[in-house]
């Protein structure tokens, strides 16, 4: 085990690179990530099928931002696959604030949350930031959005504006079919780009093949 | 920081959110998606059972096409096997895990039936209008497609007539391929019995009538449910 180019992010093997966080509630897990033991400590499985973000860092992004004692937005946590990693990386110092909408994930979500004290459930509307906006801090060291919704872009823009501070970075993973099932891939991703780039700086983009089909991620950050 | 206030709050009111969360709509799509799973585990079991069954008593198993008339004529006993049947003599021991199969598949029908009921009967409480028009069933599969009773009331009437054909609808989007006509509601009776050149047209009308029902559903109107599905029955008659 050894540490790989992020903060707190641990990687073993060498031509099938798998990703390990270490684990903030030893003995328990999340989902069924298989687990291992050295020095004593307790190291998860990261999964890039199933999280994007995982797909992202070995697919060499530059930047993730996230690191101990960061404050993260995460909006669409679903069942709470990537949010307990990143609750994992950002310790007890840190946290997480989940947002989701669906109440059928948000039951498994909450959960998680039970174990770990460094997640906030919200069962809120990503689309409307006003309404939770008194449920959290005023700012947030990283906006993290995985949500699949036509308007993805717009929200993220939103939720950016309202509680990315000013040297925070965003980070954004969009799925090409649902915005347009019938355009290609590569276009809806420009458009998207073009979208972010009147208002941020994209720092890096990277397509999330193989492990998710049609995704990629944006980083961003605000304009200095 | 104190994150241990945001902490606390939030949990509570979820928990609290998601307390109130549950409405009538899930309960139909619960109980709509489990009879439409129970039908698929029917079918491959019966279809086991007949080929266990065949090494017995073939003819009789060709004789019943209906699963069900199949299996209680089975569990009863009914099954006289011919003299010159090609089927094998089989021992008691053999023969009971397919009479245990049989009882089975049995239990499963009885089920389904009983949740046939459940849902008709909280399908006419909470949308009448749609189970006068579109019947208890097609009803709460045109909701679980939708996910719940507002999304259904949002959707266009074209919408609604594609709902469940999203498989050819998207491979016409895509490809050359022929736009289809309907969805769920092929099997509706109003549809199905109509000749072939206007399924497509009743599945039109029926799907508009069926989301006019919806809407009066969705905020608690009068019931002219009766009335809407005449205006169908009349136009394809």
């Amino acid at each position: 085990m050894k540490q790989s180019r992020f903060h707190r992010i641990y990687e073993k093997g060498k031509r099938r690179k798998k990703l390990f966080t270490k684990n903030l509630t030893p003995g328990k897990t999340v989902y069924d990530e298989s687990v291992i033991n050295e020095n004593n400590l307790e190291y998860r499985e990261w999964n890039p099928k199933r999280s994007k973000l995982a797909a992202s860092i070995l697919k060499g992004i530059n930047k993730i931002g996230i690191e101990k004692g960061s404050i993260v937005l995460y909006l669409g946590a679903s069942s709470g696959t990537t949010v307990s990693h990143v609750s994992d990386i950002v310790g007890e110092e840190g946290f997480v604030f989940a947002v989701e909408f669906a109440p059928r994930m948000m039951r498994d979500l909450v959960f998680v949350c039970e174990d770990r004290k460094n997640i906030a459930p919200m069962l809120y509307d990503a689309n409307k930031p006003e309404e939770y906006k008194d449920k959290m801090t005023e700012k947030v060291d990283i906006v993290y959005m995985d949500i699949a919704q036509r308007n993805q872009a717009e929200i993220f823009l939103k939720n950016v504006d309202m509680f990315l501070k000013k040297e925070g970075v965003g980070l954004l993973a969009v799925k090409a079919r649902s915005v347009n099932v019938v355009e290609k891939p590569f276009k809806i991703f420009k458009q998207v780009r073009e979208k972010l780039e009147r208002n941020l700086n994209v720092i890096d983009y990277k397509l999330l093949s193989p492990f998710q089909k049609d995704h990629c991620m944006f980083v961003v950050k605000k304009w200095e | 920081m104190d994150f241990e206030k945001y902490y606390m709050e939030n949990l509570k009111d979820t928990k609290q959110k998601l307390k109130e969360s549950v409405k009538f709509d899930d309960f139909i799509v619960q109980a709509i998606n489990n009879i439409d799973e129970i039908n698929r585990v029917v079918n491959t079991l019966a279809k086991r059972l007949r080929d266990w069954y065949e090494f017995y008593n073939p003819e009789f198993s060709r004789e019943v096409y209906d699963h069900e008339e199949f299996v209680n004529a089975v569990i009863e006993r009914k099954d006289k096997k011919k003299k010159d049947s090609m089927g094998a003599d089989i021992d008691k021991e053999d023969m009971k895990p397919i009479l245990d199969l049989a009882k089975g598949i049995e239990s499963l029908f009885k089920l389904k039936k009983e949740q046939e009921k459940y849902l008709e009967k909280i399908m006419e409480d909470n949308c009448p209008n749609i189970s006068a028009v579109a019947g208890s069933l097609i009803g709460a599969r045109l909701i679980a497609i939708a996910g719940d009773l507002k999304r259904l009331v949002l959707f266009p009437a074209s919408t609604v007539q594609l709902l469940g054909a999203e498989k050819a609808l998207f491979r016409h989007m895509k490809t050359k391929a022929k736009a289809p006509k309907y969805g769920v509601i092929i099997k509706h009776p109003l549809v199905a019995r109509v000749s072939k050149g206007k399924k497509g047209k009743a599945a039109r009308k029926l799907a508009d009538k069926i989301l006019l029902a919806a809407k009066i559903d969705y905020f608690k109107g009068e019931f002219i449910g009766d009335k809407l599905r005449k205006e169908v029955e009349e136009e394809f008659k």
